[in-house]
């Protein structure tokens, strides 16, 4: 039995025939914890995209280490991606991905609805699942979508940019619990940062996105100073 | 006896009328719960005068390919078929160039309106005979509604009624997150296909039953108030449904009361109904 999580071979993604990554090949083990980095605009949403299978590779394979139809990837966007028109609580927004997994027509049971408030009690949100979505600070709306995302049953978690624009209480909070479901869950999980000090504090595998391809290594060798400054340029600290 | 006793006895000589606009009332805001959470109010307007232009085109064709059939059935056919026909194609014309996103929504839909308001009136020009009822059609003369047409109307509007509630989590998904409703396997350009369906039959017997004013007003404006008023999505569309229901009711009587034209006065109901909420909720705001 395998133990990769997923698994990309010889992977090339892009738009409209535009190719952005080339020959992108690495496995990612069952229960581990990668972190994707690279400079803005090198393929880092691309290649996202490409593992959840937004987008389908121009040539390569990507296999999953589970049945996506039984266990569905975990999804969690940027919380700006989603519009704050609709009128959601806490609750609601988790329970919409619970329901998605009961087909059209059926009623969502009393399993799918029990589901969804374990999810947000997960992340620490059980007493906010009445409150407005809109409402919450932007740290409580990432741990809802993280929620969200569990509400799947998923294999596996991606996150992107999840500490993007929350202060340091709210994102020392966003990454506790998406480090212990990585421990306690032995959830695989991918996240997306530009918060190279989060990185080198949570991971123990990187993979590096620039010049046009991707490459998996271990943390201390992707994130070592000259690596640093090799991939986002002289500008970069290292520590930001 | 008074303008609301004789409306609600059950031998009220516009029964018909009322209930059929009570039915459009209460399923518009439904199927405009989307447009407004799509932000696509634009669409609300086009789609409508659309349907309206595909009326027209359609009583134009049997005028010049000589086919004079007579007979409420006959017409009501004719124009259900001309209604969803121009409906159908404005919804699929508007959505592959969606996805092309070549220019802004809002540049489409106004090209989509300003061609919809001018071909009725150039099919309505063009058309030697039968002016005066499809006048009628085009206006949405609700007051001639009948038994056998509200009986159909009933059923259409039901069965979308029903079909909104029975796939509500399939539409919310697709429409509040696509890419995690793409990740969770659903296809979304299917449920799209749902959505717009339900939401060109609406319109098409919308708008031959009340006009195109009237269909864009409870497409939209209900919903936009219960917006002001819920947090919940249940809540958001029963409110709106139940607004939309009440409105037309208040219009009805305000109509009949002071003889005003239907139209106008529901859609004038309905934005009154708007202000006062959005007013007293600014109040609130400003109080607490």
């Amino acid at each position: 039995m395998t133990t990769a999580s997923l698994h990309l071979s010889g992977v090339s993604l892009g738009y409209a025939g535009r190719t952005v990554l080339r020959d992108v090949s690495f496995v990612i083990e069952r229960g581990e914890f990668v972190a994707l980095i690279g400079p803005n605009g090198a393929g880092k949403t691309t290649l996202f995209r490409g593992m959840l299978g937004l987008i389908s590779p121009f040539g390569g394979r990507i296999d999953y280490g589970f049945d996506r139809r039984a266990s569905p990837p975990g999804y969690v966007p940027q919380k700006e991606s989603l519009d704050p028109i609709f009128p959601l609580t806490a609750y609601e927004v988790v329970l919409m991905a619970a329901a998605a997994r009961v087909p059209p027509l059926w009623p969502v049971g009393r399993r799918r609805r029990g589901l969804a408030a374990e999810c947000l009690a997960a992340v620490g949100l059980a007493q906010s699942a009445e409150q407005p979505f809109w409402a919450l600070s932007g740290g409580q709306k990432q741990r809802v979508l993280i929620a969200r995302a569990l509400a799947v049953e998923p294999e596996i978690l991606l996150l992107d940019e999840p500490t993007a624009g929350v202060d340091l209480g709210a994102e020392a909070a966003i990454v506790d619990v998406i480090a212990r479901l990585n421990r306690e869950r032995e959830l695989t999980v991918v996240l997306v940062s530009h918060h190279l000090r989060l990185v080198r504090q949570l991971v123990r595998s990187v993979i590096r996105v620039a010049d046009g391809s991707a490459t998996k290594g271990s943390s201390d060798d992707l994130l070592s100073a000259q690596r640093i400054a090799e991939t986002f340029g002289a500008a970069a600290d290292g520590g930001s | 006896m008074t303008a609301l006793g004789e409306m609600l006895s059950p031998d009220f000589l516009l029964r018909d009328a009322l209930l059929g606009s009570i039915l459009i009332g209460l399923v518009c805001p439904l199927v405009g719960v989307y447009f407004v959470l799509r932000r696509m109010i634009f669409l609300g307007v086009a789609l409508p005068q659309l349907s309206a232009a595909g009326v027209a085109f359609a009583f134009l064709s049997r005028s010049l390919l000589g086919a004079h059939r007579h007979g409420e059935s006959a017409e009501r056919l004719l124009a259900i078929v001309g209604s969803l026909g121009f409906a159908f194609v404005g919804l699929v014309v508007l959505a592959a160039l969606e996805r092309q996103g070549r220019e802004t929504l809002e540049a489409r839909i106004g090209v989509t309106y300003a061609f919809a308001a001018a071909a009725s009136i150039l099919f309505v020009a063009a058309d030697p005979y039968g002016e005066a009822e499809m006048t009628h059609l085009l206006k949405g003369d609700i007051v001639t509604t009948t038994g056998t047409s509200l009986r159909l109307l009933a059923g259409v509007l039901g069965a979308v009624a029903v079909a909104l509630v029975a796939l509500r989590k399939e539409l919310l998904l697709v429409s509040f997150d696509r890419e995690m409703a793409l990740v969770l396997g659903k296809r979304a350009g299917f449920w799209d296909a749902v959505l717009y369906l339900l939401i060109g039959v609406t319109i098409s017997f919308g708008v031959m039953t009340a006009g195109p004013l009237v269909t864009f007003g409870f497409l939209v404006v209900p919903p936009l108030t219960a917006r002001l008023m819920t947090r919940h999505m249940l809540t958001f569309s029963a409110v709106a449904a139940g607004l939309g229901a009440a409105t037309a009711f208040v219009g009805f009587y305000l109509a009949y009361r002071l003889d005003l034209p239907l139209g106008p006065t529901d859609v004038g109901v309905a934005i009154v109904t708007l202000l006062i909420v959005a007013g007293l909720r600014a109040l609130r705001a400003r109080t607490s």
